[in-house]
C-alpha cells in the first residue's frame, strides 16, 4: 500500500527530547502521529493512504464535502494547536502532501534555514488576535449630538423647505458615516501602535463582513500580535481596559488566543 | 483566574480557523497542490450548511410539539368528555 506524509509543522530538534507526542491522533483518528527526523528540525507527520487521497479527491471533498472539511480543520487546527503547547512549532498549511519521504526530506532541507531562523524567533512567543467592532448607530447618535458642525448643519436644515430637507439629511448622514469611518480608523490604529508596543511583533488583518462573522456591529479592526508570554497578561488588561473606557461609546473589544504563530512563521 | 485563563477557554469561531490553517498556515514546496476558494466563501458554504443542519433539526422539534398537543389535546378530550357524560344508571 503506498502512502502519502501530511505534514502538520516544523519543530526544532533540540526539543523533540522534552516531550512525546502522547498518542496523539493522526488524520484519520484511527492512528496516531509521527516525529520524522530532518537535520536540525523534526517533521511532525502522518500517514495517509495514497489509494483514498488523491489531489482530486482532496479537492473535491474541499469543494463540496463541508462536513469533511469542517471535521478535519478541527482535526489541523487542533493538532497544530496542542504541538503548539509542547514545542516551538511552524505551522504548515492545510494538507501539505508528500509522496515519500525523500520529496518531505528535500523540500525541509531547502527551506531548512529559513525554518531555524524563524522558530527562533517565534521561540518562548504566542500569537494573539484583536478583533474590535462598533456599534454604528450608536456612533453616529454620539457624533451627531457633540460634533458642532454637524449641530450647526442641522439647524440650517431645519430652515429650509421640506423638498430640500430630505437630500440635505441624506447629504448629511452621508458626511457623518465618512467622518466617523475616519475617527474609527484613527482610533484603531492608535490602539494597534500601543499593542505593537507591547509585543514583539503585529500585523493588521483583513477585517470580516457581516455575513460572515454573524455578528450584529460590523468589525472595524482586525489584527495579530506575537507577544512574549510573560507579557500576555499585560497585553490582555490593556484590551480590558479599552474595553471598560470605551463600551459605552459603542466599541467591543475581543482578544482570542494563545494561537500558534501562523502569521508570524512565513518563510518568505 | 488570571486574565488569559479566561480568554484562552472561549470558544473560537470556525472562520478564524479556516482563516489560519488554509490561508495563513506556511506554506512550502509539496506534491500535492490543493486550491483553496477565499476563506470567507468557504466559510459562508459552511455556514449555508449548518445553519440548514439547525432548521432540520427545529423541524423535527417543533413536529414533535405538535404530536404532544395533540395527544395533549385527545386526554383533554376524553376528560371532558367524561365530565360531561352522564352516570351510568
Amino acid at each position: 500500500m503506498d502512502n502519502l506524509i501530511y505534514l502538520y509543522g516544523i519543530i526544532p530538534e533540540s526539543e523533540a527530547a522534552d516531550h512525546s507526542l502522547d498518542k496523539m491522533k493522526d488524520f484519520e483518528e484511527t492512528g496516531f502521529l509521527q516525529m520524522l527526523p530532518v537535520d536540525d528540525v523534526i517533521a511532525i507527520t502522518c500517514l495517509l493512504d495514497a489509494s483514498k487521497y488523491t489531489e482530486e479527491s482532496i479537492q473535491d471533498k474541499i469543494d463540496n464535502d463541508m462536513e469533511w472539511l469542517q471535521e478535519k480543520a478541527f482535526h489541523h487546527h487542533e493538532t497544530v494547536m496542542n504541538l503548539s503547547k509542547l514545542f516551538t512549532v511552524i505551522p504548515l498549511k492545510f494538507c501539505t502532501l508528500y509522496k515519500n519521504e525523500d520529496s518531505l526530506r528535500t523540500s525541509i532541507l531547502e527551506n531548512e534555514e529559513k525554518m531555524l531562523r524563524t522558530l527562533e524567533s517565534i521561540a518562548g512567543k504566542e500569537e494573539w488576535n484583536l478583533k474590535v467592532y462598533c456599534d454604528d448607530q450608536l456612533l453616529k447618535e454620539q457624533f451627531s449630538e457633540n460634533n458642532p458642525a454637524a449641530e450647526a448643519k442641522r439647524a440650517e436644515i431645519s430652515e429650509l423647505s421640506k423638498g430640500r430637507q430630505f437630500f440635505e439629511k441624506k447629504k448629511l448622514d452621508k458626511w457623518m458615516e465618512t467622518e466617523i469611518e475616519a475617527e474609527k480608523d484613527t482610533v484603531s490604529e492608535a490602539i494597534h501602535r500601543e499593542l505593537c508596543d507591547l509585543s514583539t511583533c503585529g500585523h493588521v488583518k483583513k477585517t470580516w463582513s457581516k455575513d460572515v462573522t454573524g455578528k450584529k456591529d460590523p468589525m472595524t479592526w482586525n489584527s495579530v500580535y506575537l507577544m512574549e508570554v510573560e507579557k500576555v497578561e499585560q497585553f490582555l488588561e490593556r484590551i480590558q481596559q479599552y474595553q471598560k473606557d470605551m463600551k459605552a461609546a459603542g466599541w467591543q473589544f475581543e482578544a482570542s488566543g494563545p494561537w500558534p504563530a501562523y502569521h508570524f512563521s512565513s518563510l518568505s | 483566574m488570571s486574565l488569559r485563563e479566561s480568554v484562552e477557554n472561549k470558544d473560537i469561531a470556525l472562520i478564524d480557523i479556516l482563516d489560519v490553517i488554509l490561508d495563513k498556515g506556511v506554506a512550502i514546496k509539496a506534491d500535492l497542490v490543493i486550491s483553496i476558494a477565499g476563506v470567507d466563501l468557504v466559510y459562508l458554504d459552511l455556514r449555508v450548511l449548518i445553519s440548514s443542519v439547525e432548521s432540520l433539526v427545529q423541524a423535527q422539534q417543533q413536529d414533535a410539539r405538535k404530536h404532544v398537543s395533540s395527544e395533549q389535546f385527545d386526554k383533554q378530550k376524553e376528560a371532558l368528555e367524561d365530565a360531561t357524560a352522564s352516570p351510568h344508571q
